[in-house]
């Protein structure tokens, strides 16, 4: 396992792993491609297919051209919702999901693995179930057709995924570190603060991938719980692929998938090293 | 394992507590909150799920009646037996793809991090717009049959999406491309947490490479392998946006699955209390995975603290 | 969670709302002010309600129209949180039965005073208008008209077929798609895969063979209808269309085909009158193909009606009710409807528009001939593939046996009736 010279076996390892790559890679080149290809030349072709000519100009459109009913802004604004709900969203289910972890596994408090337990459920149930309590919550609490009832919504629901996960990398800081820091006086606070957080970025990066992925990529709540102007991107891109009575604008469509796909796929590009670090310092115990 | 500490001693009770509020407040109400809306939710679909309920909630009651209209349709049944043949394949061929996957990242080569990268950035995108995308590759009118066709092969045939009986399959294919990732990314971590010794020892051995998986490293990825089971389940249990976008359930209702089939009821067909009857059948589904794995992960508990 | 105060949280809420001539005095006194849902996004759907939209501002109005894109679902799911919120829209879209059925779940507003006014009763068809008003009283407005089963001919298809005559009956349909296939026509019939493309083909195919058939059984359903001999010939016609349609469709909707189409590779195409404004927006001329009402057996013009409409939900907002009068006048005035018609393709709810200017197409006023052909002859029926038959639990009771059969050519067509009588039974 150690040399590196390019012996057959070598070879192979190098040949399979980049033909899955380019498996892989193949959706993704094919949107690209389409998104500089017109629509009109998809139509006349198949969906796969090197552009004629480099149709830039779908970029333009999808970015603040094509129209959603009377707004024809393209997906820009749109994008900005999608921040304004993601970021909060992810900062928050975090940071609490990090406080809640660090109590649960080195705190421990009566009830705990009976609290943990039933948070980590959460996972499993399903979104469909959620959408009707969730909208009497909002009724209830005012909170319906506005951003912060969707931070809330995915704060509260994030808090099964972050805590789940800093747990688990919180148990395996040794217990001495804390119970020599308690001697010192430090509190619960302190401890999470000075200790804790600085030993926490593998982790961290793991849960802020992992929910900023799932609430930009939320839909069935973003446009139930919205009015036209606050909707997701989301929503903008169904506008351009479930268009009934339109001709299917493919060119445009998959611009506007590439840019609304950009600040998620930047976020793996970027994390990618440090979400398997992560892992493998916590999520798979 | 983790140690249980009590309040210090030398200190009046109730100023200590005052003095933690702020710490009791963080600590507790998420998780209260998080826990409250889980139990909540629950309870009020399966409440739901005895009531007469179609558009919006009623109160009343009809016993049993949403079950077994739900358990007499043909969607649910489709939905159900799709549910097991989806769920088996893909949990599997996930598993193998993200395990050789990780296998081959491992083997230090160059150009880790592309590759690593490339490999989970489907992770990345919404389900819809994979569902979608592999919805035009696949379509024999407007994918690759259809490239093939032009490019002169025009016996060539890729047609699953409108095949009654592969269509599931390209559910697979689909939710295999997204997902493997994050198998891979798991199973990496195992790997590069294999005792080092432990390998050392097989190399003074005089152990072969594949010797060296079977016999040393792979034994040590057991609890990973059970981890990376229960999540492609549950994906696979949940699975909705991506089939709504590639088949909607087609063709025909060849490709229902039991998420499908709750959303459907609920809101298309404005049943909420069959939905909801579906919802909780579908919790129950999760809970046989679920129990199973509970049961298991204490066994492994109570054999490492006796051990 | 209380959700069970809701409905009588609601009802208190119509206790308010029923002093309501503060109607048209309040029209004056405030800026009128529209909230409404709807699917419209995109496409000349879209464009509509985006011109419907500048004409109510032009009135002095403030418009704030709220797309869900997506499926109808969603749009209902929006409609359905705003309810339980309540706080629904002061108009949303809905349509058929469903108007019925949501009606009872909030207070809808009493349209009576103005349609009076509007004396927009009169020219409306009757079992139209008996949809928009389901306990007697007037609570929503249909704004256009399109029958689904209108038949797009292909010209350059038909060249091929060396035919220039338009078939009547299903026979001659039959007999055009064979001359079709064999002059090198690959697909005679040129559809989209969804849901309701297939139901369409279904629905199309039974009341051209019979529409008293078609109204006992698919609208009334009556038992002994379901089981009626011309129940299996209509699904005997389905699969002699889905023999001559492309296989390779998948789920992909029929305006994918548009281009196969109007190039003659396609021959005919079922479709609503929507196609047209479709075809219009991707640039295809109108001598590209022709339209005829869909084949009937009787050779007497069968329309298969679809119309969109909007609710008006109860509000005491005094802008908001000054805008649901506006809004109300604007749907049922002449030239509003005929704008949004040539945008979209459909005809006018209003039998007493003039079709025959500038602006119509030929396919709009054959639409609107046959659809007063069809009135005069009973032929006029409710559409089941989009949702005018019969509320949505039933119709896609029906249409799962309907789609299920079209891509399953092994099931054979009495099996496909017993079938279809059978989820009729069980969702009742």
């Amino acid at each position: 396992m150690r040399e590196r010279t390019f012996a057959p076996s070598r070879i192979l390892i190098y040949l399979i792993v980049s033909l899955i790559a380019v498996a892989w890679l193949a959706p993704l080149a094919v949107v690209v491609l389409n998104s500089l290809r017109t629509n009109e030349e998809i139509a006349q072709g198949s969906m796969i297919g090197w552009p004629q000519h480099l149709a830039w100009s779908n970029y333009a459109t999808a970015w603040s051209g094509f129209c959603v009913a009377e707004t024809c802004a393209g997906i820009r604004p749109y994008m900005l919702n999608s921040a304004l709900i993601t970021i909060p969203a992810t900062i928050l289910s975090t940071l609490l999901g990090a406080v809640a972890g660090y109590a649960v596994s080195l705190w421990r408090f009566r009830g705990d693995n009976w609290i943990y337990g039933i948070v980590t459920l959460g996972i499993f149930l399903p979104q469909q179930m959620r959408l009707l309590p969730w909208t009497i919550v909002l009724r209830d609490t005012g909170l319906m057709n506005t951003l912060t009832g969707l931070v809330v919504i995915h704060t509260i629901q994030g808090l099964s995924f972050t805590t789940l996960f800093c747990r688990n990398y919180y148990v395996a800081i040794p217990h001495e570190l804390i119970r020599a820091a308690r001697i010192d006086g430090a509190g619960f606070f302190r401890i999470f603060w000075r200790i804790i957080l600085p030993l926490s970025p593998p982790i961290l990066v793991v849960t802020v991938i992992w929910q900023f992925t799932h609430i930009w990529n939320e839909f069935l709540y973003g446009v139930t719980f919205t009015t036209g102007q606050q909707q997701p991107v989301t929503a903008a891109l169904i506008a351009l692929s479930a268009a009934v009575a339109d001709i299917p604008q493919h060119g445009v469509q998959s611009a506007a998938v590439i840019i609304a796909a950009l600040p998620t796929l930047l976020i793996y590009l970027l994390g990618g090293r440090y979400f398997v670090r992560g892992l493998t310092a916590g999520a798979v115990k | 394992m983790t140690i249980a500490v009590s309040t210090r001693p030398g200190r009046p009770a109730a100023f200590d507590w005052v003095r933690r509020l702020p710490e009791y407040l963080t600590i507790w109400v998420p998780l209260l909150l998080s826990a409250a809306h889980l139990i909540a939710f629950t309870l009020w679909t399966i409440w739901i799920s005895f009531t007469p309920s179609t558009l919006v909630p009623v109160s009343g009651w009809v016993g049993l009646r949403n079950y077994s209209a739900v358990a007499a349709s043909r969607n649910w049944q489709i939905a159900l037996d799709n549910l097991l043949l989806f769920g088996s394949a893909f949990v599997l061929l996930s598993l193998v793809t993200g395990l050789v996957l990780a296998i081959l990242l491992d083997q230090r080569i160059r150009g880790e991090n592309v590759l690593r990268s490339i490999f989970l950035y489907p992770l990345a995108v919404s389900f819809v717009v994979t569902g979608t995308v592999w919805s035009w590759l696949l379509n024999p009118g407007l994918g690759i049959q259809k490239l093939v066709h032009d490019l002169g092969w025009t016996s060539f045939r890729f047609d699953w999406l409108i095949d009654r009986d592969m269509a599931i399959w390209t559910i697979v294919i689909a939710a295999i491309w997204q997902s493997s990732g994050f198998a891979m990314a798991l199973f990496l971590a195992g790997l590069r947490s294999v005792d080092a010794d432990l390998i050392k020892a097989a190399q003074i051995d005089g152990a072969g490479p594949v010797r060296m998986y079977r016999r040393v490293i792979l034994p040590t990825l057991w609890p990973i392998t059970i981890t990376v089971i229960v999540i492609q389940l549950q994906f696979a249990i949940s699975t909705f946006d991506l089939v709504r976008a590639l088949t909607n359930g087609g063709p025909g209702i060849a490709t229902q699955l039991p998420a499908l089939v709750v959303y459907d009821l609920m809101f298309q067909r404005s049943l909420l209390g069959r939905g909801a009857a579906a919802a909780v059948l579908m919790l129950l589904i999760l809970l046989a995975v679920l129990l199973p794995y509970a049961a298991w992960r204490y066994v492994q508990r109570r054999r490492a603290i006796h051990a | 969670m209380p959700i069970t105060t809701t409905r009588r949280r609601l009802l208190a809420g119509s206790a308010a709302a029923l002093a309501l001539p503060a109607f048209a005095r309040a029209q004056s006194a405030v800026k009128p002010r529209l909230t409404a849902i709807s699917q419209w996004s995109a496409g000349s759907d879209g464009a509509a309600i985006t011109a419907l939209g500048k004409k109510f501002e032009e009135k002095g109005g403030t418009w704030q129209h709220s797309p869900v894109p997506g499926f109808t679902t969603e749009m209902m799911n929006k409609l359905r949180a705003q309810i339980i919120a309540g706080d629904p829209p002061a108009c949303s879209q809905l349509k058929g039965p469903e108007i019925a059925a949501w009606s009872k779940i909030a207070p809808t507003l009493d349209l009576d005073a103005v349609v009076a006014a509007a004396g927009y009763e009169k020219v409306v068809a009757p079992d139209l208008a008996k949809l928009h008003k389901p306990g007697g009283k007037w609570i929503a407005l249909p704004l256009q008209i399109y029958s689904t089963n209108m038949l797009f001919l292909s010209k350059r298809a038909m060249d091929k077929a060396k035919a220039d005559k338009i078939p009547v009956t299903w026979a001659e349909f039959n007999d055009l798609a064979d001359k079709m296939k064999s002059g090198g026509v690959a697909f005679p019939v040129a559809n989209g895969g969804t849901r309701p493309d297939d139901g369409q083909k279904f629905e199309a195919a039974l009341a051209g063979i019979s529409p008293a058939v078609y109204r006992a059984a698919i609208m009334n359903l009556d038992e002994k209808a379901l089981k009626a001999p011309e129940i299996k010939a209509a699904f005997v016609q389905v699969r002699k269309i889905a023999d001559w349609m492309d296989p390779n469709v998948g789920a992909q909707h029929f305006s994918t085909n548009l281009k196969r189409f109007v190039d003659g590779d396609m021959g005919m195409m079922i479709m609503g009158g929507w196609a047209q404004g479709v075809l219009r927006n991707a640039g295809f001329k109108f001598d590209d193909f022709m339209i005829a009402p869909g084949p009937s057996d009787n050779s007497k013009p069968v329309f298969l009606l679809n119309a969109d409409a909007f609710i008006f939900w109860q509000r005491k907002e005094p802008d908001l009710q000054a805008g649901q009068t506006l809004m109300a006048q604007l749907v049922m005035d002449p030239a509003i409807q005929t704008m949004y018609s040539q945008i979209t393709g459909s005809i006018p709810v209003r039998t007493d528009v003039d079709l025959s200017g500038e602006g119509w197409s030929d396919g709009q006023r054959r639409t609107a001939a046959a659809l007063k052909e069809a009135i005069a002859s009973n032929q006029a029926v409710l559409s089941l593939a989009h949702n005018m038959a019969q509320e949505n639990g039933m119709t896609a009771a029906m249409i799962d046996v309907i789609t299920e059969y079209v891509k399953n050519k092994t099931i054979k067509p009495e099996q496909a009736a017993t079938r279809l009588a059978e989820a009729v039974e069980s969702s009742r």
